[in-house]
């Protein structure tokens, strides 16, 4: 094998860094592009015998935004296996005890169970915020695009751009705003 | 032999019991355990075997169109373009490939698949296809600036 040939070998079969920001993130829709990079689903070359998944950097789990009323009715089942061992979690119940179960858990089920998914896992590293330890960020190369648009917020609107900002009509002096 | 009624035409099997045994073990000298070397148990397998080979058969052929499909829509996302849009787009343009032909495309000749994707993305565009908008600024190269509608 020339040197050439073994350059690309390495370059094809290499794992990349992704890196993938939940803010405000469907957590349900982000795992299945997560788990696409995961398991090398968005690669030429896929097989499922073949070990050509990428490592996935979760930053900001903490900020994920769940659809409708998913935080008070979603629950998270557990059993120690002893008698009287089952518990149910809500959602928020979970969020509050780790920030990055919710989003961990959702990439977890968006994957066929084998025998390969608990390896798999292993290439996933979450953060609850932006705080990523340097070992790891120096290894990201690549940015996951998220899946919907961040929304702007109106109290992160600073006061200058809102009082500038064109209104249609002004309210009446007498008019009283709740 | 002389079969004085069709009850012995049945009985009399085949040739010789030995050989008729060593066809079936023959089939069976890859298997583990009793059923290697038993021969009743190596005659059940043996059926289970053949069975199991018939529909991989049919089998083997939709999970190599699964495992094509997933390369070649893998491969046409990096692009832009998701796989109806692309295979959709390839058959407007009268380019008929086939996914195997495709997913060989996309592994080893990687530049040829992307002028492919371009040339799709740029049909998409001029058939007025959900989803995909913007024009690549590839047309310019590969001529596609003119492409009409059909």
């Amino acid at each position: 094998m020339s040197i050439l040939k073994r350059t690309q070998q390495w370059a094809t079969f290499a794992r990349t860094w992704h890196i993938y920001d939940c803010t405000w993130q469907n957590p349900f829709d982000s795992a299945k592009v997560v788990k696409n990079h995961l398991m090398g689903l968005h690669k030429p070359i896929y097989h499922p015998m073949n070990d050509c998944g990428d490592h996935v950097v979760l930053i900001n789990t903490g900020e994920i935004a769940l659809p409708g009323d998913e935080w008070i009715k979603r629950v998270y089942f557990h059993h120690t296996g002893y008698p009287g061992g089952a518990s149910w979690t809500l959602a928020w119940q979970l969020h509050e005890k780790d920030p990055t179960m919710v989003m961990k858990k959702a990439v977890y089920a968006a994957m066929k169970g084998n025998l390969q998914r608990r390896h798999t896992m292993q290439r996933l590293h979450l953060f609850p915020d932006d705080k990523v330890p340097e070992e790891i960020l120096g290894n990201v190369t690549s940015q996951i695009k998220q899946t919907r648009v961040v929304p702007k917020r109106l109290d992160h609107i600073d006061k200058e751009t809102l009082e500038n900002f064109p209104a249609i009509m002004d309210y009446p002096k007498d008019y009283v705003l709740r | 032999m002389v079969f004085t009624s069709a009850a012995l035409f049945v009985r009399a099997r085949g040739p010789d019991e030995f050989w008729r045994k060593r066809r079936v073990f023959k089939l069976a000298a890859h298997f583990h355990g009793r059923p290697r070397n038993v021969y009743t148990f190596a005659v059940r397998a043996v059926h289970r075997a053949l069975v199991y080979a018939t529909k991989g058969r049919k089998l083997k052929k939709l999970d190599m169109a699964e495992l094509w499909k997933t390369r070649v829509s893998a491969s046409a996302e990096q692009y832009g373009v998701s796989f109806d849009a692309f295979k959709n787009s390839l058959l407007k343009s009268n380019i008929l490939l086939n996914k195997k032909m495709l997913a060989d495309l996309a592994i080893w000749e990687p530049r040829s698949f992307e002028a492919l994707a371009q040339l799709s993305r740029e049909r998409a565009v001029v058939e007025g296809m959900p989803g995909i908008q913007e024009r690549s600024v590839m047309n310019q190269v590969y001529g596609l600036k003119n492409l009409l509608k059909k």
